[in-house]
């Protein structure tokens, strides 16, 4: 068994993925069945941003994954250079 | 697979009473070292335990047909091939003196002059190899021997070309891995899962049992090195239509010394990755 913390951070991480995909699927599948006069609209944002957001966030990982990945290189290069 | 049925040594009938008898199954364990004078005895000891003392269960399971109960009473047949890449700190000495105690039909000595990598001490053992069947583990503890005679079992059950020992499934697990650590293999796991569809649950490990002619088999097709070549074992094994088991297994990290996983073993596992991608 995962030592306290780990279980914590674990148990943390399945909590916020269901909660980010609760909302999501209510915010696609449920709202555009709902009266657009109901109360619940006012928790959701303009449904554009249902596409936006995500969008975002996988431009944001590539973005990130090709830093981390030039860092490593370059680090690597400069290395190579000095044990030259 | 009715080839490979005729083939297969174990199954041969009973027209060669001298030498192996019929249906003796002989497992041969490659070991390769490099500065492992301390661990070594101990490895050495704690597999000849986990074979002698595998007798009564295994004779208890599969209590059914005369054949294989006489081939249990018998004990399970193995050795142990030491392959030593001229290490500095004397893992050669210690390894002769087992060889005097246990005998040099159990303890092989295999070993090279320099460190020359795993894929070609794997060839290298696989020569001197008497064994039908083939055991690889590391030499640091990492790895339980009392696994041993579950990989055996588990083979014979299913018929399986490998026998892998997998930390993602069941109890399986690592021992000394902080979080970050283990997000990270978790991580490299589940995009591997995705990219290769390998079809066994952990592809870095490196506790397997193998048919010794699967092995070589594969070790012809790898092309890459380090743990990626474990990897491309398995994808290759699956392309060629091999029966994976898996065991679940602990596998103790190093309690001592350094064994960072730093961005550019993350950068050269990825490129691995892809490469197997692309060519598998």
């Amino acid at each position: 068994m995962a030592t306290g913390t780990d279980q914590v951070v674990g148990l943390g991480l399945v909590a916020v993925s269901l909660v980010i995909f609760t909302y999501y699927t209510a915010w696609v599948i449920l709202l555009p069945f709902i009266d657009s006069q109901h109360v619940i609209h006012k928790y959701f944002l303009p449904r554009a941003y249902a596409v936006a957001i995500p969008l975002a966030a996988g431009l944001l990982l590539l973005l990130f994954v090709g830093v981390f990945i030039t860092y490593v290189m370059l680090k690597n290069q400069k290395v190579t250079k000095k044990a030259q | 697979m009715a080839s490979e049925e005729a083939s297969r040594s174990p199954r041969r009938s009973r027209r060669e009473p001298e030498g192996r008898a019929p249906r003796q199954d002989k497992y041969s364990v490659l070991l390769p070292t490099y500065n492992e004078r301390e661990n070594l005895p101990l490895i050495v000891w704690l597999l000849v335990k986990s074979f002698s003392e595998s007798i009564f269960q295994q004779h208890a399971e599969f209590g059914g047909e005369v054949l294989n109960d006489l081939y249990f009473i018998c004990g399970i047949n193995y050795e142990i091939i030491i392959i030593d890449d001229g290490s500095p700190d004397g893992t050669r000495d210690v390894a002769e003196q087992l060889e005097k105690i246990y005998g040099s039909d159990k303890i092989l000595l295999r070993p090279r002059e320099k460190k020359l990598g795993l894929g070609t001490a794997y060839i290298h053992g696989m020569k001197h190899a008497t064994g039908n069947y083939v055991i690889i583990m590391d030499a640091d503890l990492s790895h339980h021997p009392k696994f041993i005679p579950e990989f055996i079992r588990k083979q014979k059950e299913g018929n399986f070309d490998i026998v892998s020992g997998t930390r993602y499934k069941g109890n399986g697990g690592v021992y000394g891995w902080d979080l970050k650590r283990k997000i990270i293999s978790r991580g490299a796991n589940f995009i591997t899962q995705i990219l290769l569809r390998p079809g066994a649950s952990d592809l870095t490990g490196s506790f397997r049992l193998y048919r010794k002619e699967v092995l070589q088999k594969l070790i012809e097709k790898c092309v890459s090195k380090g743990y990626v070549f474990q990897m491309e074992m398995i994808v290759r094994a699956r392309q060629l239509n091999y029966t994976i088991g898996e065991v679940p297994i602990s596998f103790v990290d190093r309690v001592y010394g350094e064994s960072k996983l730093g961005g550019n073993e993350i950068v050269s596992f990825l490129k691995g990755l892809l490469t197997l991608f692309a060519t598998t």
